[in-house]
Order: structure tokens, then sequence, then C-alpha cells
């Protein structure tokens, strides 16, 4: 099994057009570090000018995963890693 | 009851019976305060292009008349001002019940579980806030404008903190 990261349609661009991808359990950083490596636009849309993830929302098992070292979130076999574009929590 | 008032950038569900004045923060039939909204309320969000929300709110409104969800807005048209590209949907109820309704917006193919609790939603357009701060700039306001927005703004959520007792009133949209 592995973590399975549910995109909406918007973000497909990102992906290689999918709105699914998985990544090894880990912590959430490494998951983004793997994602990174594997899709070069989801790479250069992650951070922003200050090189903080800050336009994106990131849900992991539908609950908001971004308060405090929220990097470091361990992610197990089964779990859902979700994101969406900031603007859409508002 | 599905309210499309085109004069409106949102497309709302309710119950009918908000036009004779009933709220929808309930919880077990008692209005909720202010800490209580602050705790408990929240929404699953639902990204997707307006067409599939449209199907989406025609199949859930049963349920909004059930009252097994409290009250559902959605998006016109995509907030393209906030960068947004697809339209929004909000389906919002009380945590203790959010599992439910996610049993509800699954069985109908939403796959994208995000629960964004009323406390994150108000801390994202908090003065200062980098959503706030775009959306006016989308507007196009001027420098004394903008401070009055951040003002109200911080205004209506100093009141709900320092008031958690008061039965909990929605913001206008």
């Amino acid at each position: 099994m592995a973590v399975t990261v549910i995109l909406p349609g918007s973000l497909k661009d990102w992906f290689d057009g999918t709105d699914e991808v998985s990544c090894r359990p880990d912590t959430l950083g490494k998951c983004f570090e793997d994602l990174a490596a594997r899709y070069p636009v989801f790479a250069s849309k992650l951070y922003d000018e200050q090189g903080n993830i800050s336009n994106l929302l990131i849900f992991v098992n539908g609950d908001n995963a971004a308060k405090g070292k929220w990097l470091a979130t361990p992610l197990a076999d089964g779990d859902e890693v979700g994101i969406i574009p900031l603007a859409a929590g508002g | 009851m599905i309210i499309d008032d085109p004069n409106s950038h949102f497309i709302f569900l309710f119950h009918p019976n908000i036009y004779s004045g009933e709220k929808y923060t309930i919880y077990n039939g008692k209005e909720m305060t202010n800490a209580q909204v602050m705790e408990y309320w929240g929404k699953w969000l639902v990204l997707a292009r307006r067409e599939r929300l449209d199907e989406l709110a025609a199949k859930l409104d049963r349920f909004v008349e059930a009252r097994l969800i409290p009250c559902i807005k959605y998006d016109r048209r995509p907030s393209q001002n906030l960068g947004m590209e697809e339209c929004v949907m909000m389906v919002y109820c009380d945590f203790r019940k959010r599992d439910q309704v996610w049993t509800l917006l699954k069985k109908q193919g939403v796959k994208l579980k995000a629960w964004v609790t009323e406390k994150e939603t108000m801390q994202l357009w908090m003065p200062g806030s980098p959503l706030l701060e775009r959306w006016m700039e989308s507007k196009g306001l001027d420098g004394p404008t903008k401070e009055l927005v951040r003002e109200d703004a911080g205004r209506r959520l100093k009141h709900i903190m320092e008031n958690p007792d008061e039965i909990f009133s929605p913001w206008e949209q």
C-alpha cells in the first residue's frame, strides 16, 4: 500500500494531467519531496517567493495539516492527502 | 431549497424554514453560540466545474430538506480574482456530524476530503492575512478603503471572541 494524494481538476496540470498520485508512507515533507522530484511543475509551484508553502491548503485524511510543524506530519499506509489552492478555503 | 439569485456570487441550499427566521447553526435543536461555532462549526470543501456542482447540489438538496445537511453554498463562477480556476462548494455542518455528512458526499462521488473549521476560515480572512489582502487588491480598493475593510474584519472577529455566549449570527454574503 501507499499514501494516496488527491488533487482537484485545477491542479491536474501540476501532476502530468492526473488527479491522483501516490507517495511512500513517511512524513508529509518527504512525500512532497518525492512528488517534487517526479513532477517538475508541482516543484515549481509548491513554494512561494519566500520559500514557504503559502498558496495551498493540505489535508491529511480530511483534516487541515497546516498547523505547527506540519511537514513532519507522519503518513501511514492507506492515508489520503488532499491538496487544494488556499483561496478555496475562504 | 436551492436559492439561485443571479445577483449573488453564491448559490445557496437552505431548509425553507430559513425564511421564518430559523438559523442553520443549530445542534440538537439549539442555536449555537459564538464559542460553540468556533469549536465545532466547519465545512467540507468540494472543488469542481460549475456544471458538476449544479448536479451535486440537485442531489444534495433532499438532504438539506431533511436537515441532514444544515446548509450549502457554492460559487456561481470561479473566483478568478483569488486565482481560482474551479468553483468551490462549501457543505457546512457541525464537526460532530461531519462523518455522516462526508458519507453522503462520498456516495455522490466526492473524492478529495477537505474539512476546514470556521475558526480556520476566519484566520484566513483576518486583517493582514494573504487572502484578505489579495481580495482587496483584486477589487482595486484604495489605501483608506483597505484600512476600513481590515478594521471591519478585525471588529467582527473581536466581537465573536469577546462574546462567546452570544448566539452566533452568520455574516452577510
